[in-house]
């Protein structure tokens, strides 16, 4: 556990000292600031308006960044040829790879709680506010969004470059999030092959819709069920772990040369 | 004598382009305790794919290899490894300190045993009065000798050094060769390639010759070079006759 934690630790110190989190916390203060205050349609002063465009825009950055610092941890460690002394060390692929996830998931999850933070500090100088419970549960099931984002990430940059695993991740994350919710209706239009090709999609694809509690924190729906809340759990830990363990099979042989062959 | 290194019938062949490239051939070799041992031979010849087999970068297609008489491919055998890659770069957003820090605890070393650790190889690479500072703001022999002292920091018996003064000015090189008589002194087995076969033959008691991935010779320095002439002489005429 050392071993992870120390991975973890200095995958930390690099996403806070490149300054990532900072330009997205700014850019998130100023588009809700500025949206807040320049009163689009008429609607600046209403606190459900805040609320779902704060929110919204905390899953898009918490995504952003989920994807961007997954993606790069470990060819960079490659392009860097930082993996030749880390791997020299008595520490296994597993522990690597579980290291790289639990750094860039943890700061994933902590830059969306200041995200949370900055939307709860402009909905209540709106004069608004959110109920305990449903807001945790959101911020929870958010960070279990986050766990399997960087999952993905992480299991495509074992095998790809900084730049094609953040692309694959982004389209198929972003599929996830705006399709799959929308192939039922797709697939009851559709007959045969089709049909079938459909609810392949809609099975093997992560199903994000059941993270996001968004519309019951704007609309104060209240919180959901606990036995739904930790089923939904349950499913973002398994996919995660599912593409956590892609990520050790497909590194665990992996050959590493630098330059030419020998 | 115990050996620290033993590689038997180790055999590397790279698809490229669908053709087979044979990076080691057969390769027999043993690296006694204890002693500084020059792998050499000219660009391409295996060696630092050798030493990728032994730190299990790389999976060898056939033979084995064992160090303190571990497979490579086990993680515990580098319990008692330390090693500088050739083109040595590191987490250049830390400073000295902390990459030694994460160094250390990735071999489980903490507490007061790390600090006092750290202080330690800090001192033998003459690095004290930077460590705070970012990596990002060494110059390339500064980077050279933390990434020297994070692969001491486990006090290592067998340090793997591939091209250790590659492009360092003669201070940092004299400093290198001063680390490396060090460390023999300490009883420490040191394993190193380099192009400088000056260098090798001041300080290697071992050598081992390595031409297109085929050991030419292996044996004490003192055998294997013959009396009166130069490593480098010899060196030419054994890599030609191949």
């Amino acid at each position: 556990m050392t071993r992870i934690l120390t991975i973890a630790h200095t995958v930390w110190l690099g996403t806070i000292r490149k300054k990532d989190i900072y330009v997205l916390l700014i850019l998130l203060g100023a588009l809700l600031l500025a949206m807040v205050s320049l009163d689009v349609f008429g609607l600046g002063g209403a606190v459900r308006y805040v609320k779902d465009l704060g929110l919204l825009t905390a899953w898009f950055f918490s995504w952003i960044l989920a994807v961007n610092i997954s993606a790069r941890e470990l060819p960079t460690e490659e392009t860097n040829g930082t993996v030749f002394p880390l791997l020299a060390k008595p520490i296994t692929r597993a522990e690597l790879i579980a290291g790289k996830w639990l750094g860039t998931w943890s700061v994933a999850v902590i830059s969306t709680m200041f995200f949370y933070l900055l939307i709860i500090a402009v909905v209540k100088y709106k004069g608004g506010s959110f109920e305990f419970i449903p807001l945790a549960q959101a911020i929870i099931l958010h960070s279990s969004a986050l766990s399997v984002i960087c999952a993905i990430a992480l299991a495509f940059s074992t095998r790809m470059n900084h730049d094609a695993a953040t692309s694959i991740t982004y389209i198929l994350t972003g599929a996830a999030f705006f399709i799959v919710p929308r192939v039922p209706e797709f697939m009851a239009r559709e007959t045969g092959f089709a049909a079938n090709m459909l609810m392949l999609i809609y099975n093997l694809l992560p199903h994000f819709e059941v993270f996001d509690m968004r519309k019951r924190l704007v609309h104060d729906f209240g919180p959901a069920t606990w036995k739904i809340f930790f089923i939904v759990l349950c499913y973002g830990a398994l996919i995660s772990f599912t593409f956590i363990l892609i990520s050790w099979l497909a590194y665990r042989n992996k050959r590493f040369s630098r330059g030419n062959l020998i | 004598m115990d050996n620290a290194i033993e590689i038997r019938t180790l055999s590397v062949v790279f698809s490229s382009n669908g053709r087979p490239i044979t990076a080691l051939d057969s390769l027999n070799l043993c690296v006694p305790s204890g002693q500084v041992f020059g792998f050499i031979g000219p660009n391409g010849a295996g060696k630092t794919t050798t030493m990728h087999v032994l730190l299990g970068f790389i999976a060898a297609t056939a033979g084995e290899a064992r160090i303190f008489n571990t497979d490579v491919n086990k993680s515990i055998a580098r319990q008692r490894i330390g090693y500088l890659p050739e083109h040595p770069d590191t987490y250049k957003f830390l400073t000295g300190r902390e990459l030694l820090v994460m160094a250390g605890r990735l071999f489980l070393i903490r507490g007061k045993q790390l600090s006092d650790r750290i202080d330690e190889v800090l001192s033998l690479v003459n690095m004290q009065n930077v460590s705070n500072r970012k990596i990002a703001t060494y110059s390339r022999g500064m980077m050279q000798r933390i990434c020297l002292a994070q692969a001491l920091i486990n006090d290592p018996d067998l340090v793997i050094l591939d091209e250790p003064t590659g492009g360092l000015d003669p201070i940092g090189r004299m400093e290198v060769r001063r680390i490396i008589t060090d460390l023999r002194a300490r009883g420490k087995t040191v394993f190193f390639s380099s192009h400088e076969l000056s260098e090798v033959e001041l300080v290697c008691d071992h050598l081992a010759i390595l031409s297109k991935g085929r050991l030419i010779v292996q044996g004490p320095t003192s055998k294997v070079v013959p009396q009166g002439e130069s490593l480098e002489k010899y060196f030419m005429k054994a890599v030609s006759n191949q």
